[in-house]
């Protein structure tokens, strides 16, 4: 009986074993596949690009009386101007100004050679939609920092950072990987844009959602 | 312990749930199918600030006015010029397509090249400028050391302007007398205007306040004199304003929007020109005011001779009858006597010639010379919605050219074609003849042709006997910018800047009203080595030095533009061009310079006599009855450019499908005819003239007289790029040179032919 | 900004073709390419395939020679308005590509959503819609000029006219940049009118009183294509020829008057 009983003990004990092993590697492929899901996945995900030249908003902002507008500002035609030109810049940076050895960099490798700077558009959305800051800022009075945070507080330009798959600038498709959203800034997908259009009831004179119409922001 | 087959899937689900519970898949789903919205190879057009340059359209005679649209340094769109004198806002589809020129760098000549392989067949190598220029230049020494001056030709797209005129300067200092333009129906109207008038100038049409248009087979709405200007009267005479009466044998789109199709036998025009003017007489309808005291030679007149010669009226009275007519045109009498009334009858009355754009041929002097006789009947030469003469753009004034002993010899060499000599005393150029002269002779009358903004080996009758005429000349300069049929069988191209690259003054527009010079501008800096014509001339200038080089004394083409264009070029840089408004015609008294200073029906002086002037015969198409039942003719389409510019992607895309099925041209045939040949829509058919056959394919077309086919004029191309070249049948290597027997201009305008299935 | 909305009154745009004056040269069919960046291959002969926003078809009245008329016919889409907006295309789209703006009357499309089905093609009565059979190629060089106001397409999507919406969008940013909500009249319009050398297209609201399209519409020679379809397209066509009138519906041969819907 004892043989048996033991036996049974030891079944019971190698089951237990088992079970825990079991148990044991679900939960390490679980923490596993969670570690490269939440955090490998997305550092990979996104290639890391840096600013040809390292750019300081605050300083300039100081210099300007306009603000944000004095370099980007709304053309006569309606248009946005986007990141200056190298014609823009000139202005001030025929000649090195100050000390900053980026500013260096930026009159001899790109002033001296007439050369434009080829700046990563952070915000830039994809070709397929038609955005109108004029009539976010002029006709609704939006604030630049509404959609694009503190971006003339910062000293130095952040890490670009572009989906290697879709080409998306990470600040347009979704700064949180889960999806969470704290700030406008953080993503600005078609959602993000109809939601506001809903709650203000921007052109909602679709047919077929009866929400915003396509010809309203795509082109 | 033991790890089995159940851990193992124990960790597969802890994967999965991980993974589920991760934002892996849901982010990868969601990034893929954006990625698969948007493919990288999907181009994304750069975006930056917009702006406009203003600009004039030099690829067809026309002048519209342009403005380019530029995002950045890109240029984007063509657009009509809002406000133009000549197009006010619109444009036509091969200037829309301008850009595909500009940038189709397929089509383009990108440096000089020099040819490596036989001729036509388009192996060139790269050479740099210098070594071009000094292999012109030493090529032009070596013939000219010899005494052959004179054996350097150039034929030109036109001799309007100043690249033109530089390039006859050029020939001139050098010591040579043959420069020769493309043959266009302006050479006959230009003509008769001199035979008639005395004056050497443009004709010009009234357009906008005639109502009442009698076209001989005029394509008013198909490109015809200034393209855009003609639609916009077109669509004026639409609302109401004035009507238009087509004669010709097809129903073109012209005829389709005109008021009344008139269907005639062709070539027959000159003959019911004649036969309205009987009418017009008879009835004694015609304006007698212009008549009995401002023309001549209507009446029966002396010659110096005291020898009594037929006036205008005797012989149409006697020789053109409406019965006589009738019978020669095929039009029915009652609709020929009616036409006349209608025609004296209304306000405004203006007839016009030149078939289809008018740009391939001269034209029968003849038909030329009973149009206007029909004009000056009713007493609409220079007056209000008629025909009208202005001078010439007089704005090229540059010191006469000092020659040395070379081109003082040289120059004084009668010209290969012998226009203005005593048998063509009037004839300023007969490019026509040349490829026959080439042809016939033992000597070889050319040693160096430039050819410049022209395509003759594609646009003038008969490709293969100019083809043959092109081997005989030892060395062919192309200016072309593109890699056209003419430029591939040159020896050496030196090659232009495309019309967007570069300045050039475009002078009045065919038939246009008032003075007028257009300007264009670079639009975009110039994508390749190329070099402005003007700068070219200059450079070659002064590689041969002495007083070649000194006729030529400014530093670059832009300065001597603007000295040429002094207190003009003001209002050419602001506008993109410059007007003269206030230019009226001259009225009757003041207009005529012939020697009776009337309007002469017979020029007296310098025609044989009137029949030689007016006389129809109609045994003028080449070929017998017999053996090619049918006439061939051609036609011409806005969307077929067939000049020296030849149709961009867009333009080849807008052609229907019933003329290019593949590559494959579609020959127009009326129903009738096909059915007596046994031919079907779209089945293939043998076509042979007496000088060439085609393989094409048959389109049944009730618009087309019965015993008539038609073929495009645009296609059959041999160079360009792949969306042009190789499709359709090229009109003229099944057409033979026909010379008009008393101006010697090219006369071509049909032959016979013969359908058979294939 | 919801009650600044509300001071835009719904607009419906559309055209007039006055097919009198139009003469089938073909400019607006290219003006329509050179805007739209609408590519273009080697053989373009066969029309089923070849990708044309605009098209312009021959008419011919049939009758044997010397009494043949033929008639140019500009088509672009219809831009249906259906009822309510229930174009035919726009009832039938799977994946909300195709939409009908209320406030503009213009149908859309948009390229990125759009995976191929082609419903809309076949519902489409008028062969307005184009399918990308193949990735367009632009030979080298010709990149350059495309228009980055209008979206370059890809394999495998349905485009057709837009009324060149994007110059509606360019119009009304210029608009505001100068502190107007509404665009003229001049401001807005499609690249086929701008170009057309006869003048033969208008291109206006049909409900503002005031733009020329208004007026035009009524013309008793004005007719629609396959109005009897119920389709209330937004494309008006005058001809002062009965045949081309009756050429836009299908009739029977022994009814005699054309009935306006």
């Amino acid at each position: 009986m004892s043989k048996l009983d033991d036996k049974k003990t030891d079944q019971k004990g190698q089951e237990d074993g088992v079970r825990g092993f079991i148990i044991l590697f679900f939960i390490i492929g679980l923490f596993a596949s969670l570690i490269v899901g939440w955090m490998i996945f997305p550092s990979l995900l996104y290639s890391k690009k840096k600013q040809p030249i390292d750019f300081n908003h605050v300083l300039h902002v100081e210099a300007v009386d306009q603000g944000c507008e004095s370099c980007h500002y709304i053309r006569e035609d309606g248009s946005f101007s986007g990141v200056p030109k190298l014609a823009q810049c000139v202005d001030c940076h025929e000649e090195v100004q100050g000390e900053d050895p980026e500013e260096a960099k930026f009159v001899n490798e790109y002033v001296a050679e007439g050369k434009e700077v080829p700046w990563l558009v952070y915000s830039r959305q994809p070709d397929c939609v038609f955005f109108s800051h004029v009539t976010h800022t002029k006709m609704a009075e939006m604030d630049c920092a509404t959609c694009h945070g503190a971006i003339g507080e910062s000293e130095h330009s952040k890490i670009y950072e572009q989906n290697r798959i879709s080409g998306y600038s990470r600040d347009i498709w979704g700064k949180n990987i889960a999806g969470f959203k704290k700030n406008t800034w953080d993503r600005m997908k078609m959602d993000d844009c109809s939601e506001c259009h809903v709650k203000n009831h921007v052109r909602q004179a679709s047919v077929q959602t009866k929400k915003g119409g396509c010809f309203v922001c795509h082109k | 312990m033991k790890i089995d087959r159940r851990s193992f899937l124990s960790l597969g689900m802890g994967v999965a749930a991980g993974t589920a519970l991760s934002p892996l898949p849901w982010k990868l789903i969601d990034d893929i199918s954006i990625w698969t919205q948007m493919w990288p190879w999907t181009p994304v057009p750069e975006i930056g600030e917009v702006n406009y340059v203003n600009s004039t359209c030099t690829l067809c005679p026309g002048g519209c006015g342009i403005t380019v649209r530029k995002i950045g340094d890109r240029a984007v769109k063509v657009e009509g010029k809002e406000g133009h004198p000549i197009n006010s806002g619109g444009v036509c589809l091969l200037g829309l397509s301008g850009l595909q020129n500009l940038y189709g760098y397929d089509r383009r000549i990108k440096t000089p090249l020099k040819r490596i392989g036989n001729r036509g067949q388009g192996s060139f190598q790269k050479i740099t400028w210098d070594e071009a220029i000094s292999e012109v230049v030493n090529k032009l020494s070596e013939v000219r050391s010899t005494g052959q001056a004179h054996a350097v030709s150039c034929i030109s797209g036109s001799d309007q302007g100043t690249v033109a005129q530089l390039l006859k300067r050029f020939l001139t200092a050098y010591g040579s007398p043959n420069f020769f333009t493309m043959p266009s129906m302006q050479d006959s109207y230009e003509l008769a205007l001199y035979l008639t008038q005395g004056i050497q100038a443009s004709v010009a049409f009234d357009v906008e306040n005639s109502d009442f248009v009698l076209s001989f087979g005029s394509g008013i709405v198909e490109g015809w004199g200034s393209p855009v200007r003609m639609f916009q009267a077109s669509s004026r005479w639409r609302e109401g304003k004035g009507k238009v009466v087509q004669i010709e044998p097809r129903l073109s789109i012209t005829a389709a929007k005109s008021d009344k199709w008139i269907p005639i036998k062709p070539g027959t025009e000159a003959a019911l020109a004649l036969g309205l003017a009987s009418v017009i007489i008879k009835e004694s309808l015609y304006d007698k005011e212009f008549v009995e005291n401002y023309a001549f030679g209507f009446e029966n007149w002396k010659d110096d001779a005291g020898k009594t010669q037929i006036g205008f009226k005797q012989f149409v009275l006697e020789g053109y009858g409406p019965d006589k007519v009738a019978k020669i045109t095929g039009i029915d009498k009652s609709t020929i006597i009616s036409l006349a009334r209608s025609f004296v009858r209304a306000s405004k009355p203006l007839a016009i010639g030149g078939r289809n754009q008018g740009r391939s041929t001269s034209g029968r002097l003849n038909e030329f010379m009973a149009i206007y006789a029909l004009n000056a009947l009713v007493g609409n030469i220079n007056k209000t919605g008629g025909v009208w003469s202005i001078p010439k753009p007089g704005y090229i004034k540059w010191p006469k050219v000092e020659m040395d002993d070379v081109a003082e010899k040289g120059i004084k060499e009668p010209r290969i074609d012998a226009a203005g000599s005593a048998s063509y005393p009037y004839s300023q150029y007969l490019l026509n003849r040349v490829p026959g002269i080439l042809n016939s002779g033992q000597e070889n009358p050319i040693q160096v042709l430039f050819v410049a903004g022209a395509n003759p080996i594609y646009a003038l009758p008969n490709t293969k006997a100019v083809k043959e005429a092109f081997d005989k000349i030892p060395y062919i300069v192309g200016f072309s910018s593109y890699l056209d049929e003419t430029a591939k069988y040159a020896d050496i191209i030196l090659p232009n800047h495309v019309y967007l690259e570069r300045y050039e003054d475009i002078p009045t527009p065919v038939g246009f009203q008032k003075p007028f010079i257009g300007l264009a501008k670079p639009v975009i800096a110039p994508q390749f080595e190329t070099k402005n014509l003007g700068d070219t001339i200059f450079l070659l200038a002064k590689g041969l030095g002495g007083t070649i080089e000194k006729a030529f004394p400014w530093d670059d083409y832009e300065t001597c533009l603007k000295e040429t264009l002094s207190e003009k070029w003001d209002s050419l840089e602001e506008n993109g061009y410059w007007i003269d408004s206030s230019l009226k015609p001259a009225d009757w008294k003041n207009a005529f310079k012939t020697a009776s200073k009337k309007f002469e029906f017979i020029a007296a002086g310098k025609a044989k006599d009137i029949a030689s002037l007016f006389g129809f015969s109609s045994s003028t198409l080449e070929g017998d009855e017999a053996s090619y039942p049918l006439v061939l003719i051609p036609y011409d389409s806005m969307r077929l450019a067939n000049g020296f510019i030849g149709d961009p992607p867009f333009v080849m895309k807008a052609v229907e499908d019933t003329v290019l099925k593949g590559k494959d041209v579609l020959i127009e045939i009326n129903p009738e005819t096909a059915k007596q040949l046994g031919m079907s829509e779209g089945g293939f058919a043998k076509l042979a003239t007496p000088v060439g056959t085609a393989k094409v394919r048959v389109h049944l077309y009730d618009g087309i007289m019965p015993g008539i086919i038609a073929l495009p004029r645009g296609l059959g191309h041999t160079a360009y790029d792949k969306f042009l070249g190789g499709k359709g049948v090229n009109f003229n290597e099944l057409i033979g040179s026909v010379e008009d027997p008393v101006s010697g201009l090219d006369a071509t305008w049909g032959i016979r032919a013969k359908l058979t299935k294939a | 900004m919801k009650e600044e909305h509300k001071h835009i009154k719904a607009k419906k745009y559309g055209m007039v073709i006055d097919l009198d004056k139009c003469t089938g040269c073909g400019a607006c069919m290219v003006a329509c390419m050179a805007e739209n960046n609408v590519p273009f291959k080697e053989d373009e002969t066969d029309k089923l395939l070849s990708i044309t926003w605009l098209r312009i078809y021959k008419l011919t009245n049939g009758k044997p020679f010397p009494e043949t008329d033929i008639c140019y016919l500009p088509r672009p889409c219809m831009h249906c308005e259906g009822q309510h907006g229930h174009a035919p295309c726009v009832s039938v789209c799977p994946a909300t590509v195709t939409d009908y703006d209320m406030e503009t009357g213009i149908v859309s499309q948009i390229y990125t959503r759009c995976f191929g089905c082609r419903y809309c093609m076949a519902a489409c009565p008028y062969h307005a819609r184009y399918f990308n059979w193949w990735d367009p190629v632009w030979p080298e060089g010709m990149e350059k000029y495309l228009n980055p106001n209008v979206s370059p397409r890809m394999r495998g999507v349905v485009e057709k006219c837009s009324f060149c919406f994007p110059r509606y969008q360019v119009a009304k940013d210029k608009a505001m940049a100068e502190g107007r909500r509404e665009v003229e009249e001049h401001e807005y319009q499609t690249a086929c009118t701008q170009a057309c050398p006869a003048g033969a297209i208008t291109f206006g609201d049909l409900n503002n009183p005031k733009h020329a399209v208004y007026k035009l519409k009524m013309s008793p020679n004005a007719f629609r294509l396959l109005e009897r379809l119920g389709t209330n397209p937004k494309v008006y066509y005058i001809s002062s020829r009965e045949w081309v009138r009756r050429s836009g519906d299908n009739y029977l041969a022994n009814e005699v008057k054309i009935k306006k819907l």
